[in-house]
């Protein structure tokens, strides 16, 4: 029973560490908090639900072209949105952000409405058993998924150029731009990545539970509380925070109440900021 | 005071106090919501206006302000007159507590946290159901007890309690921003690290504004659930505390003028154009966006505007 708590806490906790990792490199990157990254986890879903449902794509088809679309969105969202706030206060791009979050969830209700979809996947039934643990296939795919995604993007910012330009302006801002790394070159391409996260998050999720235009708000609050909790900026401690969270949930839901479990996250949130507001990785 | 200001705030005077007997029922039932809304607007205008920081789990003080009266009239037996401030001063204590964890962040983390602490208190007005009545929410909640004569059940007598309460409001908050408190709550605004080296205590300062907001935040809540009869944890959602931060925000920040314009605006826009009644949040998204890149004063900064071009002019 434990072990399979585990197996779930697992599962949950890989695609929170997706949706927390765009988060943070918004941050670490670029200083942006982008409270509309949800939303983008909520169209994400959507994609990858209408190419399944509609047209009857296969799955993991419908996963990539939502991926690469929130990834175009993410670049669309930063030239009209964020690009115009780039040398005024910093806490400008939060509002704007509250204001792109109301804009794009509302927008969806009033395409989508409330009405709970589900992909109604064949996998998301079948099951395998590996040891004690049981799992549905869908399950195994999006922690597969999840892993693969979380690897090839450290081996892609730890050696491409790109991936070096960003880290460059996370370490010192002023010195990337003084040899030569372009700020709205990377401001662009740091958020198609989060952005590409967060859709891919979204299709996994949505795989597995329902899709509705509400959906991407508590991911988003559990990514804070993530992020916070691993340390702003960090990759690692979203990774970590992700997985912790998730299991975090999952044994509370089993052993304390499922009432509340949305509510562990925060609970965490204020252990953390009352006893090491600097998260696990945090650097200040 | 001028001549000519006299005048114009002796009109204004007038007008507000004949103002409920002009009008029909469900207008002055707007204006009188739209009073609530001013309150709460203020509440969260101080903190976001002049210490600088931005509280989205306001809807939740609100919200212990509504839950906190009913159950003191309700329950407790206590007439509305003792209640009334005995829910804010309630709401004002969680305030403090809440307070003293998330003041330890400082701009969206502040605001995530507020947000965290809001969506706590909602899934508590939700589940607890024993005390607050779960998602059905609380039925038949008695309006403001009579004084003499002066019964509060029409829409008229309420227009003066709820609008006295909004004077009490721009009152206290005037004094506090127009003395001591209020040029520290400033100066932290401005620099926090600079303050504390002038010898401002930073906290202590982020820490009064929080209280003294919340408590009038537990004053808009009381007055709501009296007014309304009726209450559930709907109307205490994240979707109120973002329409609290977008009134403050299009009215103007840093004036007390913004969020009373803010409040009046997003209560009475949606009334008075049907058509938009629908995207209505479509619309405020996408206001917030384009008064954030394009008019960061807000309303008031175009007012601001114009009479300073008439009079260099």
């Amino acid at each position: 029973m434990l072990i399979q708590q585990l197996a779930n806490g697992v599962v949950l906790g890989s695609t929170y560490a997706l949706i927390s990792i765009g988060l943070t490199i918004l941050f670490g990157i670029l200083n942006i908090i982008n409270l509309a990254h949800g939303e983008i986890y909520m169209l994400g879903a959507f994609v990858a639900y209408f190419l399944v449902t509609l047209w009857e794509v296969n799955f993991f088809v419908a996963f990539l072209v939502a991926t690469v679309a929130m990834g175009i969105l993410g670049v669309l969202v930063e030239r009209t949105v964020f690009r115009p706030l780039r040398d005024k206060e910093e806490i400008n791009y939060f509002i704007v952000s509250v204001g792109l979050l109301i804009f794009l969830e509302n927008l969806a209700l009033l395409f989508w409405g409330t009405e709970p979809r589900s992909m109604g996947l064949p996998y998301a039934s079948q099951t395998v058993k590996i040891g004690q643990v049981i799992v549905t296939v869908q399950r195994l795919y999006t922690v597969v998924i999840a892993v693969g995604i979380i690897f090839g993007l450290h081996f892609y910012i730890k050696h491409s150029r790109m991936g070096k330009a960003m880290r460059a302006m996370e370490q010192d801002r002023e010195g990337a731009l003084t040899v030569g790394v372009g700020i709205d070159e990377i401001s662009s391409f740091t958020f198609a990545l989060g952005s590409a996260l967060a859709g891919a998050a979204g299709a996994l999720m949505g795989s597995l539970f329902i899709v509705n235009p509400m959906m991407g708000f508590t991911p988003l609050l559990k990514a804070f509380v993530i992020v916070i909790f691993g340390g702003l900026g960090s990759v690692l401690g979203a990774i970590v925070g992700g997985l912790i969270l998730g299991m975090t949930e999952v044994l509370g839901a089993a052993y304390v109440s499922s009432a509340y479990q949305d509510a562990f996250a925060f609970i965490i949130l204020i252990l953390v900021l009352s006893f090491k507001p600097t998260g696990l990785f945090g650097k200040r | 005071m001028n001549s000519k200001k006299f005048w114009l705030w002796l009109a204004v005077g007038v007008l507000l106090i004949f103002l409920p007997f002009l009008l029909k029922d469900y207008p002055l039932h707007l204006v009188n919501i739209s009073g609530i809304w001013i309150i709460l607007a203020l509440s969260v205008g101080l903190l976001q206006g002049y210490v600088g920081e931005i509280s989205m789990g306001h809807a939740a003080f609100y919200g212990i302000g509504a839950y906190a009266s009913v159950l003191l009239t309700m329950k407790g037996g206590l007439p509305f007159w003792v209640s009334l401030p005995l829910s804010a001063l309630v709401t004002m204590g969680f305030g403090f507590l809440i307070g003293l964890v998330s003041l330890r962040l400082r701009g969206p983390y502040f605001a995530i946290c507020t947000l965290g602490f809001g969506e706590i208190i909602r899934l508590i007005f939700v589940n607890w159901r024993e005390v607050s009545g779960g998602p059905d929410g609380i039925t038949g909640i008695p309006a403001p007890d009579a004084i003499g004569a002066l019964a509060f059940t029409s829409k008229q007598a309420n227009y003066f309690l709820i609008y006295g309460c909004v004077l009490l409001t721009i009152f206290v908050m005037y004094r506090l921003i127009h003395s001591r408190p209020g040029k520290a709550f400033m100066s932290v605004r401005e620099d926090m690290i600079y303050a504390e080296c002038i010898g401002i205590n930073a906290m202590k300062y982020k820490r009064l504004a929080f209280t003294v907001s919340t408590f009038f935040a537990g004053i808009g809540g009381c007055l709501y659930a009296h007014y309304e009869h009726f209450i559930s944890p709907y109307s205490f959602t994240v979707g109120q505390s973002f329409d609290l931060v977008t009134m403050v925000i299009i009215g103007g920040m840093g004036t007390l003028v913004g969020p009373i314009i803010g409040a009046i605006l997003l209560t009475l826009i949606p009334e008075l154009l049907h058509a938009i009644k629908d995207f209505r949040m479509v619309i405020y998204g996408l206001m917030l966006m384009l008064v954030i890149i394009y008019l960061p004063h807000g309303l008031v900064g175009i007012g601001q505007w114009i009479s300073g071009r008439s009079s260099k002019s």
